[in-house]
């Protein structure tokens, strides 16, 4: 059991590392963009006299793409440990706690198979890349297999926890710790979700 | 898998449908319920053919360009959020409208509606502004009950008002123009705040004692406040501007809302990598929410294009022999009823894309339709059982209370939320005459 709860911190701590990571690429990948706008729209231009030539970032569009797909895929898991896929618990919340446990985990096993399947789809085109060594049809004709390889790597991270957390909490919901899967696997309850939202505000009055 | 496809060979199309119910109800995580459901649809009628590409689909869905929009305008009302700007905004507003009958109720939509216009989420907007207000009710002896529903009601503008997230998808799954749609959004979005003031004045003019105490505010007050207007209001004409200046796209214009958060941030000094860290999580968790709904819902429509669902549904509805009128009356109702019970992403993903060619085909224009959804899903965010604002603004109230007193003070506005889409049928034009005047 400690062993479990051990692996869990670890999974959660390169979550969270994950999705810093990936906002901080968002932001530069924003940046790129407006320098971007701002090279294509002075180009022209005169100022005292000279004429400002008019720069390009090459392929800003192409990275940011990537930085996306990358940013996104490797938040899915940290999605999945604060519990923020989207269930509906109009039924759910009706049950008593026992049923709604069986329910996590049976939700978590579907969820697993899908991602599995996904992640599976996502190495066979990943494989194809590194196979033909293949290059987006843009002038930078960047080699694919890097921005792939990062994507393919974060469904696998992704795959792996939503097997960890089914894992861990079908053991819970064996040795009777029903409480313990509700931590890892039920819905959010109103306060969680309105505390997560407000987190905004709560911080800045720290 | 293997059991999966099995399930559906064995099963009539009522069978699947059934069986996407029981699961959608048992809270299977609905990304997963359309994900599998496309695949098992797909291995039984289409012989693989969505499965052989799903990989390559995936990758093009995840690095679209348009989406990225979505990151880039959570990540900017994000930051805005933690600028500190709220409870300034909140008072400055305050002082210009509580001398009305209802007093700070109107701030509590004005604001909201300002704040829309940083933030394109519902949720988050009903949460800040209510946060700040909710003290009020206590110190200024309002009806508890409809100061809560105001807060509620105007949250729901996040989502017309631009920028809007749910625009954005609504403009990807139905390929119609996303600066259109914020345009056609702006009009009906300032009209919903007026009828929801007009509400809230009637409701304080025959009961003034919901009213509330009114607080002092002088003239010079109000003029020091203004300044504390200035930020959003920069913001809205940075960002809406550059779009219809032409000088960007709209996934451009968010990467321009994201640096002036920055650079507000930096002015009131709240910036540091720790408030970034918070953005971080907050943006990657609901772009990563957000995200993996739309995928699956990209294979399911994908599936339903395939089998030709949507061409039975037009069949069925040309039977009936309805009008176009009396059926987006229908759809009106239609969805009005399914947002008592569903939550709007999962939603909006999965009807529009099979209505959307009924609607388009029965002549009514695209633009148009969107910011009708969108009404209708603002309806759906505060209509009991399942509202999601109404839990929101039910989850602020540190002394606690029923959940029914949230919910019949948001009904009024539901009024407001049906009068004004029953508005845009009667005069498509509060819609589509600024789009059409630009374009």
């Amino acid at each position: 059991m400690n062993l479990l709860d051990r692996i869990y911190r670890v999974l959660e701590r390169v979550s969270l590392w994950a999705v810093w990571a990936g906002g901080f690429a968002l932001l530069l990948a924003a940046i790129m963009i407006v320098i971007e706008i701002v090279g294509r729209k002075i180009g022209g231009a005169s100022l005292l006299g000279t004429t400002i030539q008019s720069f390009r970032v090459p392929g800003s569009d192409e990275y940011s793409g990537y930085v996306f797909a990358g940013a996104t895929v490797w938040a899915y898991a940290y999605c999945l440990i604060h519990r923020s896929h989207i269930r509906i618990d109009a039924l759910y919340n009706l049950f008593p706690q026992r049923v709604r446990a069986v329910l996590d985990v049976v939700g978590l096993a579907l969820l697993g198979i899908y991602v599995v399947y996904l992640t599976e789809r996502a190495w066979v085109v990943f494989i194809g890349t590194l196979e033909k060594g293949s290059k987006a049809a843009t002038p930078q004709q960047t080699p694919l297999w890097l921005p792939q390889g990062v994507w393919v790597t974060g469904m696998t991270f992704f795959a792996i926890v939503t097997l960890f957390v089914l894992l861990y909490a079908t053991v819970c919901l064996f040795s009777g710790r029903i409480g313990q899967v509700q931590a890892l696997a039920g819905t959010m309850s109103v306060a969680e979700e309105v505390d997560e939202e407000t987190r905004g505000v709560q911080e800045m009055k720290r | 898998m293997k059991a999966v496809i099995a399930l559906f060979k064995a099963g009539s199309p009522w069978s699947i449908i059934i069986a996407l119910l029981v699961l959608v109800l048992a809270a299977v995580p609905v990304g997963a319920v359309l994900g599998l459901l496309s695949i098992g649809l797909d291995e039984v009628y289409m012989r693989g053919r969505l499965v052989r590409a799903m990989g390559e689909n995936t990758w093009e869905q995840q690095k679209n360009f348009l989406l990225i929009a979505i990151p880039m305008f959570i990540l900017m009302g994000e930051i805005i959020l933690r600028a500190g700007l709220a409870r300034r905004m909140y008072e400055a507003v305050a002082g210009w409208l509580s001398w009305l009958p209802g007093g700070l109720m109107h701030a509590n939509i004005a604001s909201c509606s300002i704040f829309a216009a940083t933030s394109g989420s519902s949720v988050a907007t009903a949460a800040t502004i209510g946060t700040v207000a909710y003290p009020e009710i206590e110190n200024r002896k309002y009806n508890e009950s409809l100061f809560l529903g105001s807060i509620a009601a105007g949250g729901t503008l996040g989502i017309l008002i631009p920028p809007s997230i749910n625009l954005i998808l609504y403009g990807f799954i139905t390929d119609t123009s996303v600066p259109e749609l914020f345009l056609a959004g702006f009009l009906p979005g300032f009209l919903l705040s007026v009828l929801f003031l007009v509400i809230i004045l009637i409701a304080c003019l025959i009961r003034p004692e919901w009213g509330g105490e009114k607080p002092e505010v002088t003239w010079g007050d109000r003029f020091r406040s203004l300044p504390d207007l200035l930020p959003p209001l920069l913001l809205i004409v940075g960002v809406m501007g550059s779009i219809y200046g032409g000088i960007a796209t709209p996934t451009e214009a968010a990467a321009v809302g994201v640096l002036f958060a920055l650079l507000l941030a930096m002015w009131t000094r709240t910036l540091s990598i720790e408030m970034l860290k918070g953005a971080f999580e907050s943006t990657m968790r609901i772009t990563a929410m957000i995200m993996f709904i739309i995928l699956a819902a990209v294979f399911l429509n994908f599936v339903l294009g395939f089998l030709g669902v949507t061409q039975a549904l037009i069949k069925f509805i040309e039977d009936l022999g309805w009008s176009p009128l009396q059926t987006m009356i229908a759809l009106v109702i239609f969805y009005l009823i399914l947002g008592m019970f569903m939550e709007t992403l999962s939603m909006m993903l999965t009807t529009v894309p099979v209505v959307f060619p009924l609607v388009v085909g029965m002549g009514y224009d695209p633009v148009w339709f969107g910011i009708l959804v969108i009404v209708l899903m603002e309806a759906a965010l505060i209509t009991p059982p399942i509202g999601v604002n109404l839990y929101v603004v039910q989850g602020i109230r540190s002394r606690g209370g029923k959940f029914n007193d949230v919910a019949w003070g948001a009904l009024p506005f539901v009024a407001m939320m049906i009068a004004m889409a029953f508005l845009l049928i009667a005069f498509p034009q509060i819609a589509l005459w600024l789009p059409q005047s630009v374009y």
